[in-house]
């Protein structure tokens, strides 16, 4: 999703967690993966850079990793350190899966680290662009 | 450009490279908790040489201050007019008995000195102050000459040395009384430079069992004990001895006939050091005027036979060289008979195991001699039948034929007489075993295994006795770098998470993070509650040891949480602990 408008970071989770839910079967509880995101947004922050937030969850509602991408249209507050988000990647993955959370995690550490990378999507004016930043940026 | 760098992200970096290091040190050299156990055991074994060596010193101190004289025991009483040589044994007595008499307000509560009950049926802790005022008596008692060994106190205090090392890294029982044991055979091996003896001395007699997993430690405390001893001491064996042989196979019955003679006599002398305590203690002197009379008999003793003092060390290196008539060898024998018998009957701190092995030499040396005297060909050099007699009395008195054996063979370093040696331990052991249940130690350990609660031990065998309390803990949100922290500060491979009323929630695993140590920006996001495994295996506190054993068959981890009903984590069984409680309760019956 690009340039989505909302005015805080539940928002923000919910809107990822609704496209989540209506694109893949994936997610088999989806109010349970919703109360587990908050729960772990609520104990400890999901930021790794000014702009950047990974709200995650592990949980037993969803059946493999789903990950959903969105760019902000505007700044939004995940926390009071983090009043600037744009860009949100929303994680869930099955209880047992903690080397593949840890995976996931990572490679979009690594990939988000990256300044040129974030730059380019946030400047990506189109949502196939976006699709296509983020190809290249797995690629590498 | 100038570079800006947090502080703390500095800090982070520099502690996940630590921790990365920890794990490949780790996955290299792979030290279980085993691994780790022989090492403490080797510096048990190194503090218990150096505590042997001091106590040796001291007590060759004590013995020139009595004495005036730094020639040996023997020889200095030989050197004195008859008066000091009644009297030296006396004062020492009575200096030993005033230290325990004044040492027992310093004292008060502390448990019993015994390491062996410290080991068998204790918590493995062996108390510091009884103990150092235990062995400052033993102190007077042998350096003025009394009919007792250093071995005793020497174990004593290396024993103390390791049970003061498994205290302070905070060992569970299980490990404490093998790292007691692992000091008590440094004890032996530094007082007799035999490091396989010192290992099966404890193995045999006191563990009840050479199961590798307590066999290993004890064997690695008692080889670095040795080196120790031999590096600041420059000793070869204790004993030098000419090259016996079997001269004929014609020797074999005389050899077992002494087998049975030892068999006999063994459990009489036992009796007669027993009876020797009963009789001081029915004369309702107190122990200070006890000791001075045990003093005092064996200062009148030696007035005639000086060489009834001390353990009896040279006199066994005379009879070994035969230079000792057999009349006058018999005069002796009775004599140091007599003499320790009054010496450990009035309570003189100190071992009666060189003076077995007096006693072997002095009645294997006799029987050689008669046997000569009737039958050349069946005992061609008597005092081979001394070195025999010595390892047959050892096993009869410690019912432990294979130390004896191997002790024989480290304090001599001749082989050639082992066929007889071995044949002629085991005929003993079987004799005394026939004739008297019990042996020098077992009736120690029994009489205390009497007065211990059944409490004590693995009564009833469940997790809650192995259980080493309050595991570091992690909350679930605590952050990577804190995670990072005490993976590094304690050494385990799973940290425990609870919640804020200490129940369990999972484990967080060294082994899922050790890819992404490298990754400082995923330090900022990942908390314990990410990565936690909730499925993580538990024990509760009142499974058996053998329900534990089979949680730890489909584990393989070193440790598992203890985790009771409600949920609430009680603590962590290691694995180590567990094969030695179940190696223990496996040889029970022996002890009790």
């Amino acid at each position: 999703m690009t340039d989505l408008r909302v005015n805080s970071g539940e928002e923000a989770i919910r809107a990822l967690h609704q496209r989540l839910r209506a694109s893949t079967p994936e997610v088999r509880d989806a109010e349970q993966f919703m109360h587990d995101l908050l729960e772990r947004a609520a104990l400890s922050s999901v930021c790794i850079a000014d702009d950047v937030a990974l709200p995650h969850a592990r949980t037993t509602a969803v059946g493999r990793i789903v990950l959903a991408v969105a760019r902000m249209a505007g700044p939004v507050a995940f926390d009071a350190e983090h009043p600037r988000v744009r860009l949100v990647f929303l994680i869930g993955t099955p209880k047992a899966a903690v080397s593949e959370y840890l995976q996931t995690v990572a490679a979009l550490s690594r990939m988000l680290k990256n300044v040129t990378t974030r730059a380019a999507l946030l400047g990506a004016p189109t949502e196939a662009e976006f699709r296509a930043v983020l190809a290249r940026a797995q690629q590498r | 450009m100038k570079v800006v760098t947090d502080p703390a992200k500095l800090l982070l970096e520099r502690m996940l490279r630590l921790l990365r290091w920890r794990v490949w040190v780790q996955e290299k050299l792979q030290p279980t908790e085993w691994q780790i156990t022989l090492l403490w055991a080797g510096f048990a074994g190194f503090l218990g040489a150096l505590s042997s060596l001091v106590f040796q010193g001291l007590a060759e101190g004590a013995h020139q201050l009595l004495t005036g004289s730094n020639a040996g025991v023997v020889e200095s009483m030989k050197q004195l007019p008859w008066w000091a040589v009644l009297a030296l044994p006396a004062v020492g007595g009575l200096l030993a008995g005033i230290v325990l008499m004044l040492g027992k307000h310093l004292t008060k509560g502390q448990s019993s000195t015994d390491y062996m009950e410290a080991i068998s049926i204790g918590s493995g802790h062996v108390p510091i102050r009884a103990s150092l005022v235990k062995s400052t008596a033993a102190l007077f008692s042998i350096g003025s000459g009394g009919s007792i060994g250093r071995e005793g106190p020497m174990v004593q205090l290396a024993a103390v040395m390791a049970s003061f090392i498994g205290r302070w890294r905070q060992f569970t029982p299980p490990q404490l009384r093998l790292m007691v044991a692992c000091g008590a055979a440094a004890g032996i091996a530094s007082a007799y430079n035999a490091p396989i003896a010192g290992s099966f001395f404890v193995a045999e007699i006191i563990l009840g069992t050479i199961a590798m997993e307590s066999l290993g430690p004890l064997a690695v405390s008692a080889v670095v004990a040795a080196m120790t001893v031999r590096v600041l001491t420059s000793e070869a064996q204790l004993y030098k001895v000419p090259e016996f042989r079997l001269s004929s196979p014609l020797e074999m019955p005389a050899y077992i006939a002494l087998g049975v003679i030892a068999g006999v006599l063994a459990p009489w002398f036992l009796r007669s050091l027993k009876r020797a305590e009963q009789i001081f203690i029915a004369t309702k002197l107190p122990l200070v005027a006890r000791m001075t009379l045990g003093g005092l008999i064996v200062g009148a003793l030696a007035i005639q036979v000086p060489e009834v003092c001390g353990n009896g060390y040279s006199v066994v290196v005379t009879i070994l060289k035969g230079q000792v008539l057999w009349t006058t060898l018999l005069l002796f024998v009775a004599c140091k008979w007599l003499a320790t018998a009054s010496s450990f009957g009035s309570g003189a701190p100190g071992g009666v195991f060189t003076p077995s092995l007096f006693m072997g030499a002095g009645a294997g040396f006799l029987f050689g001699q008669a046997v000569h005297a009737i039958w050349p060909g069946g005992a061609v050099d008597p005092r081979a039948f001394a070195l025999v007699g010595m390892g047959a009395f050892l096993s009869a008195v410690s019912h432990a034929p294979v130390m004896a054996v191997i002790m024989l063979f480290e304090m001599t370093l001749s082989y050639d007489i082992i066929l007889p040696l071995m044949l002629c331990s085991v005929v003993a052991y079987y004799t005394a075993k026939g004739l008297e249940g019990r042996s020098l130690y077992s009736e120690v350990l029994k009489k205390k295994a009497a007065e211990v609660s059944g409490d004590a031990g693995f009564g009833r065998g469940q997790v809650a006795e192995l259980m080493k309390s309050k595991p570091p803990t992690l909350t679930r949100n605590a952050h990577f770098a804190e995670i990072a922290r005490m993976f590094l500060a304690t050494r385990v491979n799973n940290l425990y998470v609870t919640d804020a009323q200490a129940r369990f929630l999972g484990a967080v695993s060294l082994h899922d993070i050790k890819p992404y140590l490298g990754e400082p920006e995923l330090a900022e996001l990942v908390i314990a509650n990410d990565i936690l495994r909730e499925e993580f295996p538990r024990v509760g506190p009142e499974s058996t040891l053998s329900e534990a054993l089979g949680r730890f068959l489909n584990f393989e981890g070193e440790r598992l949480p203890v985790v009771d009903s409600s949920g609430k984590l009680l603590g962590s069984l290691s694995k180590g602990d567990l094969l030695l409680a179940l190696v223990e309760m496996r040889k029970k019956p022996l002890v009790v």
